[in-house]
């Protein structure tokens, strides 16, 4: 899937511990949303996400999978915000029938700036955190092991899946399952997908057994193999990102720098 | 401009995903925790498939419905909001702020569910409208403020631009075409939701106690109904 290729190089910012990474990218968004300058975002983005991009040394995964991204989201807010923004008064050029409008222009690249701090945020801790370390991090702060094994096996079911799809293809090429060519392939969809689908279904009840053979879903909290190393640094940091983010709500909701 | 509503909407809903999750996972059987990964699997491949056709279709929300169906409301809003979480994670940050409507889809699914919409084929394609109804309301500040009506797929951003067009505010054309596409895409997820659920066989759905105690589904007229 999209993201998987995560550089195994080291950093300053990979070693960095993964909730520093999260509340980094929540105070980013966060500040980018709360400020109504329209250059605002960009700003954050060239002084804050960009730095630590550069930090970590993942400069030339980062802007392929963000531009990839945001450009088709740009460029759609431009076109409908451009031409189409309601109660507008300046136009700034006429193209056939349709006016480009100045406010709408403002305000899709207010949005675009947005969601560029957005996706990067996030870019930054998806491309420097392995999601195993993020999650035994959230364990660790509280989190219920029952949601973190929901979205570890979510993470990694892909692969398992895609074996035994290989599998099944095998099984009904066997049986004499043409697929070749375009029109065969689609074709071959539905006997391929329905067994994969009821398979991994099915599988659900034996896995759950095995879980609690184990002592899943115990009420005692579990001691843990590997601790994910944290900082005091990192920790005064968090605090005080959160308390930036909670500044720029605040700020916004009174409605200061406006 | 734009700026408080954008906020509002994006910490308001986050803030809700976080909370949906940690009160609904909590209580859920192992069974159910099983069956969350799966459900979420489903629902990313589909999107995937349905995406990359540039159809104006989500059906994202496949595996969601069924868990809804077979393990309750809760259980149902977990695999919405933590599939969102994972998509947000592996695909495309932009799926993170939709997680509460991703919640909801499955917790109107489990409740309907529950009061025995999906015994009979029509009802239950008429819960799927339902259910449409209400993401494309939810989902419709998200995508107004969040991503200025520009984050769906190509068909989505056509339908919203023309609505617009016609002198709507950004609200209510994002509403508006939630209104239009939801409802007939939720009615196709639960239709193929139901198109899984019979390929499996019985015994399966009677591991969850919730089928068994509100006789979710037709086949279980059956099966004696417990006190």
């Amino acid at each position: 899937m999209g993201v998987s290729p995560r550089s195994a190089d080291d950093s300053p910012v990979h070693r960095l511990n993964p909730l520093t990474k999260l509340v980094f990218a929540v105070t980013v968004t966060v500040s980018a949303f709360a400020l109504t300058m329209t250059w605002w975002p960009l700003l954050l983005f060239c002084a804050a996400v960009l730095p630590m991009v550069i930090a970590s040394g993942t400069l030339r995964k980062f802007f392929p999978m963000l531009l990839a991204l945001w450009v088709p989201i740009a460029l759609t807010v431009y076109v409908i915000q451009g031409f189409f923004y309601p109660e507008t008064s300046r136009v700034v050029a006429e193209i056939g029938p349709l006016e480009l409008k100045y406010e709408g222009l403002v305000f899709a690249t207010q949005t675009a700036l947005r969601i560029m701090v957005l996706m990067g945020g996030f870019f930054l801790l998806l491309l420097t955190t392995r999601p195993g370390a993020l999650m035994s991090a959230m364990t660790q702060r509280g989190m219920s092991p029952k949601t973190v094994y929901v979205v570890s096996a979510a993470l990694q079911i892909a692969p398992a899946l895609a074996g035994r799809a290989q599998g099944i293809l095998h099984a009904q090429q066997a049986r004499g399952l043409p697929v070749k060519g375009l029109r065969g392939r689609v074709r071959a969809l539905v006997p391929m997908a329905g067994p994969l689908i009821l398979g991994a279904l099915t599988d659900v009840g034996d896995r759950a057994v095995a879980m609690e053979t184990r002592g899943f879903g115990t009420s005692r909290r579990p001691t843990f193999l590997t601790e994910v190393p944290d900082t005091a640094a990192q920790r005064v940091a968090r605090t005080v990102m959160g308390l930036c983010a909670l500044t720029a709500v605040v700020a916004n909701v009174f409605g200061v720098l406006r | 401009m734009g700026g408080p509503a954008a906020l509002l909407a994006l910490c308001g809903y986050t803030l809700g995903a976080m909370l949906t999750v940690s009160g609904a996972v909590a209580g859920l059987p192992t069974t159910t925790v099983a069956l969350l990964p799966v459900a979420i699997t489903i629902n990313i491949v589909m999107g995937k498939i349905v995406y990359f056709s540039g159809l104006p279709l989500q059906l994202d929300s496949i595996g969601t419905v069924l868990v809804g169906v077979l393990a309750g409301p809760a259980a149902g809003a977990a695999t919405g909001a933590l599939a969102s979480i994972v998509v947000g994670m592996t695909i495309t940050p932009g799926a993170l702020p939709y997680a509460v409507t991703a919640a909801l889809i499955g917790f109107v699914a489990g409740t309907l569910a529950r009061a025995g919409w999906f015994r009979r084929v029509p009802t239950a394609l008429l819960a799927g409208g339902v259910i449409g109804v209400f993401a494309g309301v939810v989902s419709a500040p998200i995508t107004a403020f969040v991503f200025g009506n520009a984050g769906g797929t190509v068909g989505q951003s056509a339908v919203i631009a023309t609505f617009q067009a016609y002198g709507n505010s950004m609200l209510k054309a994002a509403s508006l075409q939630g209104l239009v596409a939801d409802p007939l895409d939720k009615a196709l997820t639960v239709a193929l939701a139901l198109t899984l659920l019979a390929g499996l066989p019985s015994g399966y759905v009677h591991r969850f106690p919730f089928v068994q105690q509100h006789r979710v589904l037709a086949v279980h007229r059956l099966v004696p109904r417990r006190t």
